[in-house]
């Protein structure tokens, strides 16, 4: 998919692991796996507001588009 | 709030046993017609209650291949639609209620249309002997199937489709974070 989703980078900067963002923003560990491994085919924008906020960082950090 | 709870947990509780009835029905019906053409081979008198009271004892007289051709075309119907059954009880042994939209169940439904289609063309086949041998003999003796199957593979093609759209929404929505 040409959507990559950089969130393991963004929590590479903020030195968070996936179960304490897990906690943080009330996702599944199973789900933020999901997005995690670039697997996800939608993103809800409540998930995107609530990882944005935990991880201080904009939509546009999260997500990349390449062809 | 609205009530929108079903029954169909009850429902489908039901039809899964008359399913189970139906299918040892068949199995039964087949096998019973294979036992009567058995036993008639060398006693023509078997031929007169062949099954559920068809009696099939003056075609027999009038032609053994003749005979052989109308239990052949009895035996594959009621094999046939065994086999359908036999398809809806898989089903049912494998569908979870709680995530009901797997491939695997929508490939099920598929292949139950095609099996509804392969009876339809036997069916027409037999149709066409059927009239073949009123021809000759003057008696109906075969099946008399009009287009409900071919209707019913249809219909049942139809729901796979919507089915595998399903599933396909289904797996959107697994994967929607």
């Amino acid at each position: 998919m040409p959507i990559i989703v950089n969130l393991d980078v963004m929590m590479a900067k903020r030195k968070m692991s996936l179960n304490e963002l897990s906690e943080k923003v009330d996702l599944t560990l199973a789900n933020l796996s999901i997005l995690k491994t670039g697997k996800a085919k939608a993103m809800r924008f409540s998930t995107l507001e609530a990882i944005c906020k935990v991880l201080e960082c904009q939509p546009g950090d999260l997500l990349e588009f390449s062809e | 709030m609205m009530e929108t709870k079903t029954r169909t947990e009850q429902i489908l509780k039901v039809m899964r046993v008359l399913t189970w009835i139906a299918f040892i029905g068949y199995c039964i019906e087949a096998g019973a017609i294979l036992f009567s053409y058995t036993l008639s081979y060398n006693n023509p008198e078997g031929a007169r209650n062949f099954y559920n009271g068809l009696d099939l004892f003056d075609l027999r007289e009038v032609s053994f291949w003749y005979y052989t051709q109308v239990v052949s075309f009895n035996v594959a119907v009621s094999i046939m639609k065994a086999y359908v059954f036999f398809l809806v009880i898989k089903i049912f042994t494998k569908i979870d209620l709680s995530d009901p939209f797997k491939m695997d169940l929508a490939l099920r439904l598929e292949k139950i249309s095609y099996v509804l289609f392969g009876l339809s063309i036997v069916g027409m086949i037999s149709r066409g002997h059927t009239g073949y041998l009123l021809d000759i003999t003057g008696v109906e003796y075969g099946l008399k199937f009009t287009g409900e199957f071919l209707f019913m593979a249809g219909l049942i093609f139809i729901i796979s489709q919507i089915f595998k759209r399903g599933v396909e929404l289904q797996s959107e929505n697994d994967l929607t974070v």
